[in-house]
Formats: C-alpha cells, sequence, structure tokens
C-alpha cells in the first residue's frame, strides 16, 4: 500500500516538477538541466515528509515534517547543506507557485455555482475578512520588528 | 490523500497545464500603478484565471478537475520543501525576530475589528460571526460547523467566506499584498509575515507579489511569510477557539445590543 503511494506520489511530483521547470525556464531563464539538482532535491525532500507522515503514528500534517526536513538539510551546520541551497536556488519560487495555480484554477471550477450564489453582502465582507487579518499581522509585526530595531 | 489511481496517466490535464504555465510564464509580470500604489499581476494569478476558464469549456471534464486536486497537494508540498530550503540558511535571523512572529498571529484577529463591524452594517444577523471570526480556511469552518451545525447561520456564514477564499483568496491577495505593501509605509517584512494566513496559496500570490515589487529582500520575505504560514498553521485553530470566536460573539452582542435598544427608542 505504502510502496503503491511512494510510486504515484514520485510519478506525479515529477509531472509537477517538470511542468514547473519549463516555468522557470520560459518565466526566469533558469534552462532546464540547471533545474534538475535543486528539483530532484526537493522532490526527495517531499517523499520524506510523506512517507514519514504515512509511517509515524501521531497526526501532524506531512507539510510539517517537509518544511522541518527541508530547514535541517539547509542549515549550514549540516554537511553537504551549501550543495543544496546551492542547486535549490535555481528553482524560483514562483515557477512552483504557477502550476499549483493552474492545477487550482481547474480543480475549482466546481465551487463555482457556490461561488456565484453567494450574495454581493458576502464578497464585500469576504474581502474586508482577508484586508483585516493581512492589515493587523502587518502592523503588530511592524511595532515589534521596530522595538527589536531589526527593520 | 491515500487513494491516488493512476492520476499521472491524465495526460490532458498535465499537458494542459504545462502550456497554461509556459503561456503565463512568457507573458510575466504585468504591473501598473493606482496613486502612491503598485498593483502587480503575477503569471500565477493569470494562470488560476485560465483554468478556472477552461473548466467550463469542454477542454477540461469532471475527471481532470477531480485530478487536479491531488496535485495541488503535491504542488504546495514542494513549495513547503522550497520554502524550509531558503529557511535553513536564515534561521539565526528567524529566531531573531521570533518575537515578532509570534506576535503578529494576533494580528489575525484584525478582521473582527473591521470585518466584524461592516457585516452588521450591512444587515448580516449571526451570519457575520462565523464570517468574520477568522480567515475562514478549513479547521475554522470545522470549528463552526462543530460549535454550531451546518445548517445554522453561522455555518452559513464561515461557508460563504470558505467559498469565496477558495476561488479568489489566491488572486485577492496577492493584489492587495503588493498594493498595500507600496501605499503604506510599513516595512515589506512587516507584510511578509502577515502573509502567513494559514494557506499555501494565498500565502504564495501574497509573498510573491512582495518579492516582485522588493527583489532585494526576496530570501527574507520568503523565509518570514514561509515561518509565519506554518504558525498560523498550527496555532490558528487553537487561537480561534480560545480568544477569536468568543471576542466575536462578544463583539457582534454589543453591536447588536446598541442597535437593539437605539430601534426601541425609536418605536417609543
Amino acid at each position: 500500500m505504502l510502496l503503491k503511494n511512494v510510486q504515484e506520489w514520485t510519478l506525479l511530483l515529477i509531472i509537477f516538477g517538470l511542468i514547473a521547470a519549463i516555468g522557470n525556464w520560459v518565466g526566469y531563464s533558469v534552462f532546464p538541466i540547471s533545474s534538475l539538482p535543486g528539483m530532484t532535491v526537493l522532490i526527495v525532500i517531499c517523499l520524506a515528509g510523506l512517507i514519514l507522515q504515512h509511517v509515524l503514528p501521531v497526526n501532524i500534517p506531512s507539510v510539517a515534517y517537509i518544511g522541518i526536513i527541508g530547514i535541517l538539510v539547509s542549515m549550514p551546520v549540516m554537511p553537504g547543506s551549501e550543495y543544496i541551497v546551492k542547486w535549490t536556488e535555481n528553482i524560483n519560487i514562483l515557477a512552483l507557485a504557477t502550476p499549483i495555480l493552474a492545477y487550482a484554477g481547474i480543480a475549482i471550477g466546481r465551487s463555482w455555482t457556490d461561488f456565484v450564489k453567494l450574495g454581493w453582502r458576502s464578497v464585500v465582507v469576504a474581502m474586508f475578512v482577508m484586508v483585516g487579518t493581512f492589515l493587523g499581522s502587518a502592523l503588530i509585526a511592524e511595532v515589534v520588528l521596530r522595538m527589536q530595531n531589526l527593520i | 490523500m491515500t487513494e491516488l489511481k493512476g492520476i499521472w496517466k491524465d495526460w490532458r490535464l498535465h499537458l494542459l497545464v504545462l502550456v497554461i504555465v509556459a503561456f503565463t510564464e512568457w507573458i510575466g509580470v504585468f504591473q501598473f500603478t493606482v496613486g502612491p500604489g503598485v498593483i502587480l499581476l503575477l503569471p500565477m494569478l493569470y494562470a488560476m484565471l485560465i483554468g478556472l476558464g477552461l473548466f467550463f469549456t469542454p477542454v477540461i471534464k469532471k475527471a481532470q478537475s477531480l485530478n487536479a486536486e491531488p496535485l495541488i497537494v503535491l504542488g504546495v508540498t514542494l513549495l513547503i520543501a522550497k520554502i524550509g530550503v531558503i529557511i535553513g540558511p536564515s534561521l539565526p535571523k528567524l529566531i531573531e525576530a521570533g518575537p515578532a512572529l509570534l506576535l503578529q498571529e494576533f494580528g489575525n484577529l484584525g478582521t473582527i475589528f473591521i470585518a466584524l463591524p461592516i457585516a452588521v452594517l450591512l444587515g448580516l444577523k449571526r451570519e457575520s460571526i462565523g464570517m468574520t471570526h477568522s480567515v475562514a480556511r478549513e479547521p475554522n469552518v470545522g470549528l463552526i460547523v462543530d460549535k454550531y451545525g451546518f445548517n445554522s447561520p453561522e455555518g452559513r456564514g464561515v461557508m460563504a467566506i470558505y467559498i469565496f477564499g477558495t476561488v479568489f483568496g489566491a488572486v485577492f491577495m496577492g493584489v492587495i499584498s503588493g498594493f498595500l505593501a507600496t501605499i503604506t509605509p510599513l516595512h515589506p517584512l512587516s507584510f511578509a509575515m502577515a502573509s502567513g494566513i494559514g494557506s499555501g496559496s494565498m500565502m504564495a500570490a501574497a509573498s510573491g507579489s512582495l518579492v516582485a515589487a522588493f527583489p532585494a529582500f526576496s530570501d527574507d520575505i520568503i523565509a518570514f511569510a514561509g515561518a509565519s504560514n506554518l504558525l498560523s498553521l498550527s496555532t490558528g485553530l487553537y487561537m480561534s477557539i480560545f480568544i477569536g470566536l468568543p471576542l466575536t460573539e462578544k463583539m457582534y452582542q454589543l453591536m447588536t445590543r446598541k442597535k437593539a435598544s437605539h430601534s426601541v427608542e425609536k418605536g417609543a
């Protein structure tokens, strides 16, 4: 079961990685061959996190493992981290985000009927919910960062 | 994410996404000024809108739309891995900014002070509690449905914001983050921390606009946004249970009591 999943994850991550590498080439002029080592590293980190989530009995989302593994392998004290940092630097983060949102656009089409049923008041409130959260956090961050003289 | 069967074989879907990505990255970032601010339109925003548009053409069938979902999840894991390897080298800096990172989580309550009065003013009743107690991602939908039920006004409210966020959250955050960061005197790094509101795609869009607007801070922006998003994911629900929701209830009662007594006076 796990093996089957790992197979499927690997294939899908490779497909996603190839699409992102093409985007990285068209949008940020990184030739696909130069993206290869970095993309491989990222895919391996993802697989490690996905497998950990599967085999460990605790209920922590896989993205938490993946984030932590990514941090650990790129910390300067970790031997070889300079390669990981150098290779993954070639992968522009925006090149990863574009295919995510392309897939997301195709997937959320199914929510569209729900969306059009929302009244205009809901839409207005939704926008203020997001602006409120965003500005609230930015204001507090600004005050604390200034008190610490970090910005 | 346990049942993935042959989604990699859906070449129609992957080819389509490849074409969308190549086309939108080729267009590149488009920006224009509005007064003193800058609005940035990133390739990922066009990509989402094109994907959404294609859903209504025969090119996309229901199977593609369903198969696209696991790829969002896996794409987000790649994004998180990338954020991880950016955070690693700048970990000392992140720890230094730890207090700001932790405290700005309370800023997520800002929605209650800004959006709740507007919801009440627009005449919404108890829907407004579900709508404005948080930014309404999955854990919060769960919380509200658990507490009030799916068919309650509160449940309908939280679903409305959830649906808006799902469909337009990333586009909206991408547009306003660059705009607010350029018209307000606040530092881009403060907005970077604010970008982590607990949704991978909204964080990517908001921080992506910041990176495009302030390329000099690129790595710090991603590290701060990523760390803040991780914090929001892990603390967000408890923040809502212990502070957000009780506070929204209290403020709602205060606001509607005033209104109610006012109308009684008028009636008398």
